[in-house]
């Protein structure tokens, strides 16, 4: 996988101190294993569209970048609802799957699953390959 | 510019809070890396 981790918030990075060494070294030995960064003003936050500027906070958006700087995937959920990490990590072994093959996924794709070659995912003979078990 | 899935992501830098020490971090210093982007409202609440 070889994914750098950025977390953001509008917090200053005195803040994040002190949430680390409350909060989270109580969740996980050592703390946040990634860099907080301290969003001023929602600057990041804005230039990604996940600025509230009513609230002056960030939304929960999630984004992955591929090595080009690409974005290749982004979701925006709302306040009350913490995320699930398990579908952004099957989208990034997603991705990289198919960077370094050229395949394509499928609807509920998952390692060990099948894939398709570009040609076939527009051939109209998907229904060949793809079962709706494999949506679940 | 903002956030398009297909386009260049939103160049940045900011003071970051990392491993115990305050640094600066852009997004340029990832380049050649899959980087996990993530914002959330506040510290203190539910990631």
């Amino acid at each position: 996988m070889g994914t750098e981790v950025l977390a953001v918030s509008v917090d200053s990075v005195d803040t994040h101190k002190g949430w680390q060494e409350k909060e989270l070294s109580q969740m996980v030995r050592g703390g946040a294993l990634f860099p907080m960064l301290s969003d001023s003003g929602g600057r990041i936050g804005a230039l990604y569209g996940v600025y509230d500027s009513d609230k002056g906070l960030d939304q929960r958006g999630r984004f992955l970048i591929d090595p080009m700087r690409i974005i290749q995937s982004m979701e925006i959920v709302a306040d009350p609802v913490g995320r699930d990490i398990s579908e952004a990590l099957r989208q990034l072994r997603a991705l990289q799957h198919q960077q370094a093959t050229g395949d394509y996924m499928p609807c509920g794709w998952e390692p060990g699953k099948p894939t398709l070659s570009k040609e076939q995912s527009q051939s109209g003979d998907i229904w060949k390959e793809w079962k709706t078990r494999h949506a679940f | 510019m903002s956030a398009t899935v297909g386009k260049k992501a939103p160049d940045f830098t900011a003071d970051a809070f990392d491993h115990g020490e305050v640094r600066k971090v852009s997004l340029a210093d990832y380049r050649g890396r899959w980087v996990m982007l993530f914002f959330y409202p506040a510290d203190f609440s539910t990631v």
